[in-house]
Formats: structure tokens, C-alpha cells, sequence
């Protein structure tokens, strides 16, 4: 069962002078559904094709199951390809698509039709077998792809886009279908996509990937409670950024911190000894990690503990439904605004303009140093 | 005042009908969304607002003043295409600013107008790039900048899916920042903004026309088109949906009363009760919910007639363990898959319904809670207050099918 490994691995164009890929090291392991991440120009896409095989590493190790593949082209490796533009044959039937790859290898007619079926049945297209591949909508023509790979005994699944061509709603709802069909078949995929939630929505493990370099590494869940820089926290997820500093270095390595001049006063939960007394920071926090409570809320008669909560005062600016959710747009003392989301039949109905107080987790607080430029760290594109 | 009409509207291309008898009012300084799949139409039907396009019939009224055969030069709009068409030739300070030579605006104010949209757009850095040197994401900030500068007659904006090509982190800060601006008193802009988003299309409508294939679907505000959808289609294009097939059961006698309050936020359940009325159905064997149909359909429905239940995935809750008894609108299930999304868990649980496996999505905030306790295998209750679940007329099975894109 394949496990993919790279070590150390860095990827140049144009004689060196391009740095595409930076010294990555990644594991993946089998069964796995990895996602690559990162905005344009990161080193995504090279990292996937030299997974593919179709780009040799400048330097590193690429192991799958252990062994160098150098050198063993793509066609060997056990691989399967979907990309955003399907490479089907029009003219040819569901059935042949399927059947072509397997008649490439030499297989014997037995062999194959056993092999066509048990796939064509796999991603449901078995009754369509004799039909062309026009009467599909894209999904039909990812699920005929993914037929075409299992049935060829592909292991991993290489995708680049695939659900980028289709329709916002429909690709949507295909997100799960594609990542139960991959875990019901045991596959190993890796997908390179420019849609963070769509990564978030099927990953079981994220490479988020910027100027060349691997950020960060974990699950959607490691990732999203645990971001390592502002870059990964404003990247998946909506999180409010509030410059402050240093105010007080605590027992057990936590910090007190305050928003600003003038800002409430917050304390945070351990982050080591990476900060010192009156440095400036940037503080984090999720949308939907700001509760909100009513000017009057008797926190001491609650049933709910809310000593790990840190509280303070703010006024509603004003608030707006969005379905699902509703969002909150809140202004502290010194002006500074930020933003807080709760479901959409959040019962609360506060007034604009009133006072409210709001509460956030010790532990839902992120802080970062200040880097030179926020914005430009903030903008993505 | 801008206040524009749409009477009748008919529009074909060769032999495809793109647009079909739309009617249509959007008032002055109301911040107006199209909202619709790819293909419905949508941009056919701002060209014709804009004067690109003339209707093969219909009339389009701009303060009760006929102009469908007005060009657009006569219409005095501020516009944004999905194309951008900036000049190449031109750096960004030049693209933006030259509707001040077309208006002869005075230098000065022109300069202090385009500083303040560069702001907004993050774009000051590279006030003296040409379009050549511009992401995608950057040549659509600079469209919207220089559309922005083109407000002083009309008031009036027409936008075609101005936020698309940017990332989600901009695309959510300029969507509010242009909320704010159509509503500043200074400006006080009517705005027709064109997107396949519903989110962003609730995030910043004070309406929402809803078109499909052509047709327009439903108009209202976003707590109407969500809340209370006029068929399947404009349920399930607002937010994923469960939905069951049922019978109606008017008559039947629950051991509860259809007509208590559910119990949290009274304030809220009001809301969407407006014009709707409880009704009692059943989903199969020994399984009858409750959920809300419009006042004037439930005259309509009689009982036995097939009625089509649905329930968005974020109004679904879920308990561990076996809890039917204490519930409504309650069924049993088994946790079959669970994947964390960011700020919610979307759970797929697998459940009987009318003796047939069913399997019903939920989604709930990723609370520690949820994260903890409701992991794969767990036995749950999964049910759902009354007020939010939906009863249409039974659409058949083709129709369901087809609206879901089931294939």
C-alpha cells in the first residue's frame, strides 16, 4: 500500500534562476485525502506534478512506499489523473473510456471486462455503459474518470482542479460525493485547488503552501484551531486581525495583551516564552469565537462557567442576516471594529447602536508578532 | 431618484429564450441582487437594464420615463462587466480617473475621489501599474474603482459579479465595503448587483430576484427568500436541504399541539410565521412531522395528496442517543460520516424512513461539544422545530431530481 514521501525536496526552472518548490518534505499517508494549498504562484502545482511524475525534483528524495521512483515514468506509478478538463474521449462510449486504458496495458478480454464493470459499477455509471460521455453534466464525466483509474488499479488519485469547471451550487454538492467515493475505495488522493473551503470541506490533511515553501501541515481541524502564522489564520476561515501589545508577561508563560490604545485588556492562554513585555502584536479571533451578551447578563447567576471567557464592552454598529449565519459588526472605545458571527436563528435580538459585551475563550485568542507590513500579509492575491 | 421598471420583458437569441416575460420594479437607493445559476440569464437581463441590449418586447422605465430605446450614453449609469475592459495604455490612476474628464469634474475633487476608492480597493501601492501588470483579482478592483467614480448623475450602479475573480479573505471586505457606500448619505446609490453567490447575494441585498432558465422565480428580501422559498429550486440554490416525501394528514390528531410556540426565541419563529400555517404530515410508517406552508396553499392541499417536507441542514439538531420519544419531528439515526468544515461539522447520518435507509445531512457549529462527543457510529436524534420545516406542493420526482442535480 503506497505511502508518498518527500525529503527535502526543491524544484528550480531556468537554469536555477526560478525557485518553484523550496526544500519540502511531506508524507502522505496511504488511504489518505491530501490537499495542496496556497495562492497563485506558491509552488502548489509543480509539488503535484512531481508527485505525478511529470516534473523530476532539482534536489531531494521521492519515495513512494520507501523506494526512489526516479525515473519511472508516470504510466508506472500506480497513478490515476483528473484534471480540471477531463481528457475523456467523446467518440468514445462510457464503456470504451474505461476499457481503453486496460487494453493499452495488454490485459486479456476477461480480465477487462471484469475490471470495467466492478469500476463502472463502483462510481454508479454501470447502466449508462453503452451511452457517450456527452450526456453527462461534469460530474458524471469526474466519476467516469475516477471509474478509468480504478479500473486500471490506480492507488492514488492525482487532481488537479477537478471540480473547477463546474458550477458553484452543483460542485457543491459533489465535494461529498467525491470524498466518500475516494474513502470507500480506500484511495490515496491529492488534489491542488485555489478554493480553501472546498479543501476544508474534503481534506483529511491540508499542506497550505506560499512562495515555494510548505507553511503549514496538519488536518483541517489542526489547522483551523491552531494557525501558526497570520497567514494560515486569515487564509482558511474568516478571523479578526487587531494590532495590540504586550502588556504583562504571567505565571505559567500566559500573557495579559491589550487591542490598541485604549483597547480592552485580554489574557491569553500559554504561548511559550515567544513574546516579551511591550511587544507589538497581532491578535486573532475567529468570527464565530465572539459571543455576545446583553449589556445586563448576569454572568455570576448563569448555569455556564465563563471563567476561562475574557469580556468586554462594545457597541453594535449593526447586524446582518446571511442565512446560516448572521454577522455582527462591532465597534470597541478606540474605534478599532471587528466582527462576530453566530448562527442566523441566533436568538438575540440585539439593537444597533446599544451596548453589548462580549465574551471570547482564553483559548480561542491567537497571537502573532507584528510583521512589517499587515496589510500586505492580509491581501492574497 | 432613480426608480426603474421592468414591464414584460421578452428576450430570445436565435432560437434560445434567454429571458421570459420578467416584470420587475427596483426601487430608488435599494441595493438590488440577480441572483441565479450559470446560464439563467442574469447578465442578458442587466445589458438590457444598462441599454447594451433591447428587449424583443417589454418596456423599461427609468423614473416612470420610458427609455427601452434609449442608449446607454442617454441612461447615464456606472457600470462594472465581468471583462473589466480597462485600458491598456492607461496605468490605474488613468483608468480610474477618466470618467472625471468625461463628467469635467474639477482635478482636485477628482484626485480626492480616486484616493479614497484606491483605499478601499487596497490598490494604492499600485496607483501607477498598467492592466498588463495586474492579477485578475487587481484589474477587478480597479473595473470597480473606476465604476464607482462614474456616480455623480444617475446614482445609479449595475455590477456583473464584480467580486468574483478575488480572493475569499477581499472578496468578503469589499462586499461590506460596498454595502456601505451604496448606503452612505453622500452617495445614496441604487445598486444591481448580478452573482451565482447566495451568500454574498444575502450579505448585501435589501432584495433578491431569483432567476432561473430564463424565468424570474421569486423576489423578496433575504429573510423571505430564505425562510420562506417559493418552490424546491430556490430552497436548495439559498443552502443545502434534506427533504422527505410525505402525505398530508390534515385531519389527523397528534398527541401534541400543532399550534404551541416552540420553545426558544419566540421572537424569531414569529417572524417566520408570517402568512404561513402549521400542517401535519407523514414522512412513513408511524412517522408524522410538522412543518409550515403558506397560508394561501393549504386550502389547496388535501389530505392524501402528496406534499413534498424540507429542512435546511442547518436546522436540523442532533442529541446522542435514542430521544424520539421527547422530541417532534424526530427520527432515529447512526452517525455515518462526519467531516469538520471550519466553523461547522457536517454530519451525514444514516436513518429509516418509511422502511427505506435515508440519509439525512446536519450541519452544527463546531462547538467543543460537537467536536467531542458526536464522532462516527453514535447513535443520535436528529428533529427540527416545526417553524423550519418547509411544505411545498409534491414538484414529482423528475422535478426533484432535476432541481437537485441528482445526476
Amino acid at each position: 500500500m503506497p505511502t508518498i514521501e518527500l525529503i527535502n525536496v526543491t524544484k528550480t526552472f531556468n537554469e536555477g534562476k526560478v525557485l518553484a518548490v523550496d526544500n519540502i518534505s511531506v508524507k502522505i499517508e496511504h488511504g489518505e485525502y491530501v490537499f495542496l494549498i496556497g495562492p497563485t504562484g506558491c509552488g502548489k502545482t509543480t509539488t503535484l506534478r512531481m508527485i505525478a511524475g511529470l516534473e523530476d525534483p532539482t534536489k531531494g528524495k521521492f519515495l513512494i512506499d520507501g523506494k526512489d521512483v526516479k525515473g519511472i515514468p508516470p504510466e508506472d506509478r500506480d497513478m490515476g489523473f483528473i484534471f480540471q478538463h477531463f481528457e475523456i474521449f467523446d467518440h468514445l462510449t462510457i464503456w470504451e473510456n474505461v476499457t481503453f486504458g486496460l487494453e493499452m496495458r495488454g490485459y486479456n478480454d476477461n480480465y477487462i471486462i471484469k475490471e470495467a464493470e466492478k469500476a463502472l459499477k463502483t462510481v454508479d455509471l454501470l447502466q449508462y455503459a453503452d451511452e457517450y460521455p456527452s450526456i453527462f453534466g461534469n460530474p458524471g464525466l469526474q466519476k467516469l474518470g475516477i471509474a478509468r483509474a480504478i479500473a486500471t488499479g490506480a492507488k492514488i488519485l492525482i487532481m488537479d482542479e477537478p471540480l473547477g469547471s463546474l458550477d458553484p451550487k452543483v460542485s457543491k454538492v459533489f465535494r461529498h460525493e467525491l470524498r466518500n467515493l475516494v474513502k470507500d475505495l480506500g484511495l490515496t488522493a491529492i488534489h491542488v485547488t485555489h478554493n480553501q473551503e472546498e479543501a476544508m470541506a474534503i481534506a483529511d490533511k491540508i499542506i497550505i503552501m506560499r512562495g515555494g515553501k510548505l507553511l503549514q501541515m496538519g488536518s483541517p481541524y489542526e489547522l483551523y484551531e491552531n494557525p501558526n502564522s497570520i497567514f494560515v489564520a486569515n487564509f482558511l476561515g474568516e478571523t479578526n486581525f487587531l494590532q495590540g501589545f504586550v502588556l504583562k508577561l504571567l505565571e505559567n508563560e500566559e500573557m495579559e495583551i491589550r487591542i490598541r490604545l485604549g483597547g480592552p485588556k485580554l489574557k491569553t492562554h500559554n504561548f511559550g516564552n515567544k513574546f516579551d513585555l511591550d511587544d507589538n502584536i497581532v491578535i486573532a479571533y475567529r468570527f464565530e469565537d465572539v459571543y455576545l451578551f446583553p449589556e445586563d447578563y448576569n454572568f455570576k447567576n448563569s448555569q455556564y462557567d465563563w471563567s476561562q471567557m475574557e469580556l468586554f464592552e462594545v457597541i453594535l454598529e449593526t447586524s446582518r442576516f446571511i442565512g446560516a449565519t448572521k454577522r455582527f459588526y462591532l465597534t470597541l472605545d478606540n474605534n478599532e471594529k471587528f466582527i462576530s458571527v453566530k448562527p442566523g436563528n441566533f436568538e438575540e435580538n440585539f439593537i444597533s447602536g446599544k451596548k453589548l459585551i462580549v465574551g471570547i475563550h482564553k483559548d480561542d485568542i491567537h497571537v502573532f508578532k507584528a510583521p512589517d507590513n499587515l496589510l500586505s500579509e492580509l491581501s492574497l492575491s | 431618484m432613480v426608480n426603474i421598471k421592468l414591464k414584460c420583458i421578452f428576450k430570445k437569441f436565435r432560437n434560445f429564450t434567454a429571458l421570459e416575460n420578467i416584470s420587475l420594479e427596483i426601487k430608488d437607493k435599494e441595493y438590488f441582487i440577480i441572483l441565479g445559476p450559470t446560464g439563467a440569464g442574469k447578465t442578458t437581463l442587466l445589458k438590457l437594464i444598462a441599454g447594451l441590449l433591447k428587449p424583443d418586447s417589454g418596456k423599461i422605465f427609468f423614473d416612470e420615463q420610458d427609455v427601452t430605446k434609449k442608449s446607454p450614453g442617454e441612461r447615464n449609469i456606472g457600470f462594472m462587466f465581468e471583462n473589466y475592459a480597462l485600458f491598456p495604455h492607461m496605468n490605474v490612476v488613468e483608468n480610474i480617473s477618466y470618467s472625471g474628464r468625461v463628467h469635467a469634474r474639477d482635478s482636485q475633487t477628482t484626485k480626492s475621489l480616486v484616493e479614497q476608492v484606491l483605499m478601499m480597493t487596497l490598490l494604492t501601492r499600485r496607483d501607477d501599474a498598467y492592466p498588463d501588470e495586474l492579477s485578475g483579482g487587481m484589474k477587478q478592483r480597479v473595473a470597480l474603482c473606476r465604476s464607482l467614480l462614474n456616480l455623480e448623475q444617475t446614482k445609479l450602479l449595475i455590477l456583473d459579479e464584480p467580486l468574483k475573480a478575488l480572493d475569499a479573505g477581499l472578496r468578503m471586505s469589499l462586499r461590506r465595503e460596498l454595502l456601505l457606500m451604496a448606503k452612505s448619505k453622500e452617495l445614496g446609490l441604487t445598486v444591481i448587483h448580478v452573482t451565482n453567490d447566495e451568500r454574498e447575494a444575502m450579505m448585501v441585498a435589501d432584495r433578491i430576484a431569483v432567476i432561473n432558465e430564463g424565468k424570474l422565480i421569486q423576489v423578496g428580501s433575504p429573510h423571505e427568500i430564505y425562510y420562506h422559498p417559493i418552490n424546491l429550486f430556490v430552497a436548495n440554490f439559498m443552502s443545502e436541504i434534506n427533504y422527505f416525501d410525505g402525505i398530508c394528514v390534515k385531519n389527523k390528531k397528534l398527541e401534541w399541539d400543532i399550534h404551541s410556540k416552540s420553545k426558544q426565541g419566540d421572537k424569531f419563529f414569529n417572524e417566520i410565521q408570517e402568512e404561513s400555517v402549521p400542517m401535519p404530515i407523514d414522512i412513513g410508517f408511524e412517522n408524522t412531522f410538522a412543518g409550515y406552508l403558506k397560508e394561501s396553499l393549504y386550502n389547496k392541499i388535501q389530505d392524501n395528496d402528496k406534499v413534498l417536507l424540507v429542512v435546511r441542514t442547518n436546522h436540523m439538531k442532533i442529541r446522542l442517543g435514542n430521544r424520539v420519544s421527547e422530541k417532534r419531528n424526530a427520527i432515529l439515526g447512526t452517525i455515518l460520516r462526519r467531516k469538520f468544515m471550519g466553523v461547522f461539522y457536517r454530519f451525514e447520518i444514516l436513518a429509516k424512513v418509511d422502511h427505506k435507509d435515508k440519509v439525512i445531512i446536519v450541519t452544527r457549529s463546531a462547538t467543543y461539544e460537537i467536536h467531542n462527543a458526536f464522532l462516527e457510529n453514535s447513535e443520535v436524534t436528529v428533529y427540527f422545530p416545526k417553524e423550519l420545516g418547509i411544505i411545498f406542493e409534491h414538484p414529482g420526482d423528475e422535478i426533484i431530481r432535476e432541481v437537485l442535480k441528482l445526476e
